[in-house]
């Protein structure tokens, strides 16, 4: 939660140039465009495109674009939030085992809930979600804290201050939140996609200790509700 | 009595460092033009070529014959240019005999600059002009849109080198700034001219690599060859038409090359990306790298070849998902001073 760098004359002069993303320091020019590989995009014919996507390809079509990461595929299996779940599993580099975690956690998932689906009466048999991605997406979706809290010193001070997140600081906390959970209040014995499959259904019902860490931020910053203007942007 | 000083020429001499960068007369360089091409007829005649037709590109061959340098900075190798370009274009002297300027926003310091925005304002004044007595005589106004894709507006550095004097980032965007305010304008075309001075074509189509033909073998099946790197790893992949969809790796099958997920999603992306999975068979060599890097450097091999196989709408599509890039990212070196290429050594107190 780190306050955003002073906005200056220059920054503002500056932010109309197209296309230059600011970066501290690549093996790409500044200038390359971030790969997009999914299908459906590309499949449209040229009669629905609006024109402002007509006006995007052909601006797209001029410039040089980066080659897609090992993570970044067109398959249906291939999904952003799951790649970016399983990068901050991993331990050392350890991709192979954190993906086999992730599926082991999903196929735990899927069990679970097919048991539940096969005791549960005729009525209620609709409303069990037997997708364990719907699940995870879900479950993520009930963990991200809308407000969080900031450090402003003043006066000599620190003061703890109610701010608004941005989408990717709340996706990242859930996650962040759910794996320290995994990781730190299990039983010695029990196993990475266990513990992970238990909290996930239960972030998905809206209960369970993740859940429990986003009331109490909350809390916190409605406590906190008097500083709120020491908020300057 | 007089005793004699001895003074040595050093008092005598004006301080040097204040005078700035070399200044270069007219008639230095008219002299250095001179040498150049004299010297160039020699340089002809000594490699026994024809003193008339010697163009810039014989010169570089000559000198690099004889002259052979193995220094990396192709600055610092010897280099036989025009003087026009080694010696940078300087502005003349821009005062009078008697001191007067002859510029009236000298004393701005920047009176190029300063001369230029107020040549586009007045412009963008008339234009509007223009544009009242169109609308009171009540034609239509003509809008065509300019081509934003296929051209860009001139880099600072080359503002720079147009104006030959220094700007600072905020002067070159506020000029920038003005220059799209002119060109927003319905009736800019009047102005055209002058706003093609400062904008550049870019190259409308990143398709400059040639796509090769389809080669035929012996049973009268297409197949066409792709060499792809990632990191240190080389690859290179044919893919045959009329296929099951089989893909050989160094003699291997690619579920025993390859026993990670992540690598074998890589190798039939392009295919998966373009619909066209059991369609074609595909047989690799790679070398060098690890794991990941030969699945990428085989995914790029494995594009490349595709493109002679699909339509160019299809392989601008290829271009945009990334699949035909070469990745520049390699090992970061390490750095003395360092234990790593970041890491830095444990910092003790004392």
């Amino acid at each position: 939660m780190a306050a955003p760098s002073a906005a200056g004359l220059g920054r503002r002069l500056r932010a109309w140039l197209p296309r230059m993303v600011q970066v501290r320091w690549s093996r790409y020019s500044p200038s390359y465009l971030e790969p997009e590989a999914k299908k459906e995009l590309y499949e449209k014919p040229l009669e629905e495109l609006t024109e402002e996507e007509k006006e995007k390809m052909e601006l797209k079509a001029v410039q040089p674009i980066k080659a897609a990461p090992p993570t970044l595929s067109s398959s249906v299996f291939n999904d952003p939030m799951i790649s970016k779940f399983t990068n901050m599993m991993m331990k050392s580099g350890n991709k192979v085992l954190a993906r086999s975690l992730m599926a082991q956690t999903l196929e735990a998932i899927k069990r679970k809930q097919l048991e539940k689906y096969h005791k549960a009466p005729e009525n209620e048999k609709e409303t069990i979600e037997c997708n364990p991605y719907v699940i995870f997406h879900q479950a993520l979706k009930n963990c991200q804290p809308i407000i969080g809290l900031s450090n402003i010193t003043k006066g000599g001070k620190t003061y703890q201050v109610p701010v608004p997140l941005k989408d990717n600081r709340k996706r990242f906390l859930a996650m962040k939140w759910l794996i320290t959970e995994c990781r730190e209040n299990k039983h010695r014995r029990t196993l990475m996609p266990e513990k992970l499959s238990q909290e996930l259904l239960l972030a998905f019902n809206n209960e369970g200790p993740i859940i429990k860490r986003k009331h109490v931020l909350h809390k916190m910053a409605e406590a906190n509700r008097a500083y709120a203007h020491f908020r300057w942007w | 009595t007089l005793r004699l000083i001895y003074t040595t020429t050093a008092v005598e001499r004006k301080n040097v460092g204040a005078s700035g960068p070399e200044k270069y007369t007219e008639a230095f360089i008219k002299k250095q033009i001179e040498e150049f091409n004299l010297g160039k007829r020699h340089l002809a005649n000594m490699m026994g070529e024809d003193p008339e037709t010697f163009t810039q590109e014989d010169i570089d061959r000559a000198i690099a014959y004889l002259f052979p340098s193995g220094l990396f900075d192709k600055q610092a190798r010897p280099m036989m240019k025009h003087p026009t370009e080694i010696f940078p274009e300087q502005r003349k002297i821009q005062w009078g005999e008697d001191g007067r300027p002859f510029h009236f926003l000298f004393y701005t310091g920047k009176q190029s600059y300063y001369s230029l925005m107020h040549e586009t304002y007045e412009k963008l004044l008339s234009v509007q002009k223009y544009q009242d007595q169109v609308t009171a005589q009540g034609l239509p106004l003509q809008k065509e849109k300019r081509n934003l894709a296929g051209s860009r507006w001139l880099t600072k550095i080359e503002l720079e080198e147009m104006l030959l004097e220094k700007l600072s980032d905020d002067d070159y965007s506020r000029f920038i700034q003005l220059l799209q305010k002119l060109v927003a304008l319905p009736c800019a075309d009047i102005e055209e001219k002058y706003i093609q001075k400062f904008s550049k074509e870019v190259p409308v189509q990143l398709q400059k690599v040639v796509i090769e033909p389809l080669q035929y073998d012996e049973r009268g099946v297409a197949f066409s060859t792709g060499e792809g790197t990632r990191k240190t790893a080389r690859a290179t992949a044919v893919v045959h038409d009329n296929g099951t969809g089989k893909i050989t790796v160094n003699g291997t099958d690619i579920l025993h090359y390859f026993p990670v997920l992540q690598d074998r999603e890589q190798l039939l992306f392009p295919f998966q990306f373009l619909g066209r999975i059991g369609k074609y068979d595909m047989v690799c060599t790679v070398s060098g790298g690890g794991r990941s890097a030969q699945a990428g450097a085989i995914r790029l091999a494995s594009a490349k070849a595709l493109r002679s196989f699909v339509t160019e709408k299809e392989v601008e599509f290829m271009r945009q998902a990334g699949l035909l890039t070469v990745d520049p990212r390699v090992k970061e070196r390490k750095k003395p001073g360092q234990e790593g290429p970041r890491r830095k050594f444990t910092w003790k107190k004392r």
